[in-house]
């Protein structure tokens, strides 16, 4: 696939990247409509109940969107982190900035709960917090070198559970149950708001993301290199921790920590379209979408009028498809 | 032009470069050369603006290289630094085309005129058909070719060439030698070559500059330079000089 | 200054002498407990527990355990309990052994406690072995229902603790007030029986706000609410505590909401926006603590539903 798309690619190389990409939009869009058809309740296609509509607006399409907010967001976090520290292990959740943004949350949820805008605000806090951390453990005087990046984010990752594990003491038995939920990656808290706010979040650091896209194709190769090659390389680190951040953290203050998606999408992105960034950051955003909705869709009807936490199906299907990949190359 | 004006370069208290001082003119090919940890990628590395000075200057057709952005140093001088490796699959052509990341937008595609240059520069380099080929496949000297490619591709004045023939054969060695030697010649280029094979240097630099310990040892053309002395001083080996039988030019060989 | 010597003296032989007394008075106790032999009695999963003649110090697991521990006059002899144990009011100052899930077993050893009471399958495998190598019995308090509470697991209690007299003059209260109850609802007909009668009411137990969790069929709140004249409105989920899909939380049109009242969980969840519950203002709190033990306390709770779903027959 890869080197056929590259191949056609020197006739004409951005018919074919539009072709993929309108294939994976339409995909989205199927994939979209699916879930909106499908759920614990049954509804007819047209001639509504007013009640019917309200499952549909005000509680299914509400989670739909925010998943696919919140794959997106994941997606694009993991390519552009990626890219930009050379290691395509490299994943918001392994680097420790998903449970930033969980601890930020978790303290939103324990101290400031009557404030709506705490928790997306404390879990951006706290996503960046924790990129910095593992950054700067990771960086020694001779550069950073990939195995000290993993097991930064691995010790800053046990650590920041561990804060969370012992805040979870403060929970009485009811928000106890209700947090270990969230935590597992749950969409069922789904709100319009919350859909704007991630999808803000979302469209900011996506747009943010791309306009460094060419940037990232310089740094993925070496970093030194880059700035040999005229790349400002603190600023487009800046500029993606942060907007890694704040996808990151809106995604999890909406949804828990909803694994794999930032690790599988954009290697099956790369594996499809190559590793140019100014495709596999924008594609990236579309299959972590339809990633997730399809999970989630899982989550909903596996089991119901009972659900599943959609963490737990990402991670079911994730886990075994990493490995597929991580032994075929 | 770039203008090196007795410069000095420390790491912590370490003194990697003491006053050193050297002009690349435009048209001219310099060859640095010099013992293991004589500090000649530490004096590529400030050329280029990337290493903080402790004393002196530089200055990049008059201006000094300190007040300018990392995309103007990139648009006049292009670096292949010694090999590094990239855990992505990413193609030949897309590696190439990152280098004119300072010569066009930020953000678009590139336009017809990038394609073209990464075109030239792959097949100068011997690397036609290699486009879709990724670059975790290619051997060591594939690899290095490629990277002389982008920084061709990158179309600056001022190459600065990090031990480029460390991994090549011998036709490709000299491949690269003439490259560079002929895109000085032509469009009024200059380049620095870091080198360990004296011989090469004598034949295609107009100057060598042999670095010991930091500091300059010895400065000008082939002739003047690879004298026994210098050699003995400079790399602590004995060794024949004599005149190539074809070129005439110095030649260099060790005695063991 | 000599009257102030022999004044110390005197303080200090009274010391000795009200120490020795003391230790008197414990002496008796102890030399008494061998005498008779140790005995076995029956807990409410059927196990067969040996357990000493005299049972004095004891440490329950859970908070419903606890309630039943001091309503049947033995809340005296509880050396540990929960983090969550806070009713009576006396219980929050006994010593704390962890919560219900992670209890501190050397926290419990080291109180020598003859009995430590457990409230389900789940305790009882998870902590009973490393108790009994301990030589401490492990009893298992798990009422299903309000018979199971009053008819078995009371008595049993009271016959524990030698207790008897109390223990019954509780269980019969808590049988007279249940039986008005059903007389009142005429809801107690049993689910084998065929359920309710058509006055049966469609009740949502909200547990939690977000995530949406509620009660189903395994729940004992399912017994509660039927014998209060209502139907569980999730009664064909077979989970005791299932998180719920909010669609099918909004189809279910409940016509009474009750909310486990906590701090989040003060408001319906907006699935119920529209259900007749909400419309007809037909939303009750009741204690967290009521419905979420099944104690003696459950009583109170059943009482409390019963009016708020059948307000016209209390008139």
């Amino acid at each position: 696939m890869a080197t056929y798309l590259t191949t056609v690619r020197k006739n004409d190389p951005k018919l074919n990247y539009l072709l993929v990409g309108g294939g994976l939009l339409l995909l989205l869009i199927i994939v979209l409509f699916g879930a909106a058809m499908l759920g614990a309740e049954r509804l007819p296609l047209f001639d509504l109940t007013e009640q019917q509509r309200s499952i549909l607006f005000d509680i299914r399409l509400p989670r739909i969107l925010l998943g696919a907010c919140v794959g997106a967001s994941l997606a694009v976090a993991g390519a552009g982190l990626q890219s930009l520290l050379r290691n395509p292990l490299a994943e918001p959740y392994l680097l420790g900035v998903s449970n930033g943004a969980a601890l930020g949350t978790m303290l939103a949820f324990v101290y400031f709960q009557s404030f709506e805008w705490a928790r997306p605000l404390l879990a951006f806090a706290g996503a960046g917090a924790a990129t910095v951390a593992v950054y700067r453990m990771a960086r020694s005087r001779t550069g950073m070198n990939v195995e000290r990046l993993v097991l930064s984010g691995v010790i800053v990752t046990t650590f920041l559970s561990s804060v969370i594990v012992m805040l979870t003491t403060l929970l009485d038995a009811a928000k106890l149950r209700s947090f270990t939920f969230w935590l597992l990656g749950d969409l069922s808290q789904s709100t319009m708001n919350g859909v704007y706010i991630s999808c803000g979040a979302l469209l900011v650091g996506t747009l943010v993301m791309t306009s460094q896209a060419k940037a990232l194709n310089l740094m993925m190769v070496g970093e030194r290199d880059a700035f040999d090659f005229g790349v400002e390389v603190g600023r487009v680190r800046l500029l993606v921790f942060g907007a890694a951040s704040l996808v990151v953290g809106a995604a999890v203050a909406a949804s828990g920590s909803v694994g794999y998606v930032g690790l599988i999408v954009p290697h099956l992105v790369r594996l499809t379209v190559g590793t140019d960034n100014r495709y596999v950051i924008p594609f990236s955003a579309i299959v972590g979408g339809i990633f997730v909705v399809f999970a989630d869709t899982v989550a909903r009807t596996a089991i119901a009028p009972r659900e599943l936490p959609v963490g737990a199906i990402t991670a079911l299907i994730g886990a075994p498809l990493f490995i597929y990949l991580l032994r075929k190359n | 032009m770039l203008e090196v004006r007795d410069i000095t370069v420390r790491y912590d208290t370490r003194e990697i470069l003491r006053d050193v001082s050297l002009t690349l003119q435009s048209g001219q090919m310099i060859a640095l050369v010099g013992a293991n940890g004589a500090g000649k990628t530490t004096l590529i590395r400030a050329m280029n603006g990337t290493l903080p000075l402790s004393a002196g200057r530089i200055e990049l057709d008059g201006r000094p290289i300190a007040g300018l952005s990392r995309r103007e140093i990139a648009q006049r001088i292009a670096v292949v630094a010694q090999e590094n490796e990239t855990r992505f699959p990413v193609t030949v052509i897309d590696f190439v085309l990152a280098g004119r990341f300072a010569s066009g937008k930020a953000f678009g595609w590139e336009t017809a005129r990038d394609l073209e240059f990464a075109e030239n520069a792959l097949q100068s380099c011997d690397l036609d058909g290699y486009h879709d080929r990724l670059m975790d496949h290619l051997s060591g000297g594939e690899r290095q070719r490629v990277v002389l490619a982008r920084a061709l591709a990158a179309g600056s004045m001022t190459l600065l060439l990090d031990e480029p023939t460390a991994n090549l054969d011998l036709s490709h060695q000299a491949m690269m030698f003439r490259l560079v030697r002929k895109r000085c010649a032509d469009c009024g280029c200059s380049a620095v070559v870091i080198t360990h094979d004296l011989n090469l240097a004598a034949e295609f630099a107009d100057e060598i500059v042999m670095l010991k310990d930091g500091k300059i040892a010895a400065k000008g053309t082939p002739a003047e330079v690879l004298i026994a002395e210098n050699v003995i001083h400079a790399f602590g080996v004995d060794v024949l000089l004599d005149r190539h039988p074809v070129s005439g030019n110095v030649r260099v060989t060790s005695v063991f | 200054m000599r009257n102030s010597l022999k004044l110390s003296a005197i303080l200090i032989l009274a010391a000795a002498v009200m120490g020795a007394c003391r230790g008197s008075t414990v002496a008796p106790n102890a030399a008494d407990a061998p005498k008779h032999e140790p005995r076995a009695v029956t807990d409410d999963m059927g196990r067969r527990v040996t357990v000493p003649a005299a049972v004095t110090r004891v440490v329950s697991l859970a908070p419903s355990v606890t309630e039943m521990i001091f309503a049947v006059g033995a809340g005296d002899r509880l050396v540990g309990v929960t983090t969550f144990c806070n009713y009576p009011e006396q219980a929050r100052s006994i010593a704390k052994i962890g919560d219900t899930m992670t209890p501190n077993m050397e926290t419990i050893v080291a109180l020598r406690p003859d009995v430590v009471f457990v409230s389900s399958a789940s305790q009882l495998e998870g902590f009973t072995k490393l108790l009994e190598q301990n030589g401490i019995a492990v009893y298992v308090i798990d009422p299903q229902s309000l018979p199971d509470l009053y008819g078995k697991s009371l008595r049993q209690l009271g016959t524990l603790f030698d207790k008897y007299d109390d223990a019954s003059r509780l269980a019969d209260s808590l049988e007279r007030r249940h039986r008005d109850i059903c007389r009142i609802t005429n809801g107690c007909a049993g689910r084998a029986e065929g359920g309710t009668g058509p006055a049966a009411v469609r009740v949502f137990v909200q547990v939690s706000r977000e995530p949406l969790f509620t009660v189903g069929r395994s729940s004992f709140l399912s017994q509660v609410i039927r014998d209060a004249g209502g139907i569980l409105a999730t009664e064909n989920v077979e989970t005791a505590f299932p998180k719920l899909s909010k669609e099918t939380a909004s189809a279910l049109n409940p016509e009474v909401l009750i909310l486990s009242d906590s701090e989040d969980n003060k408001e319906p969840n907006d699935a119920f926006k529209n259900a007749p519950a909400v419309k007809n203002g037909r939303v009750y709190r009741v204690n967290a603590d009521l419905i979420s033990r099944p104690g003696p306390r459950l009583i109170d709770a059943l009482e409390q539903i019963a009016m708020d779903l059948h307000p016209e027959k209390f008139r």
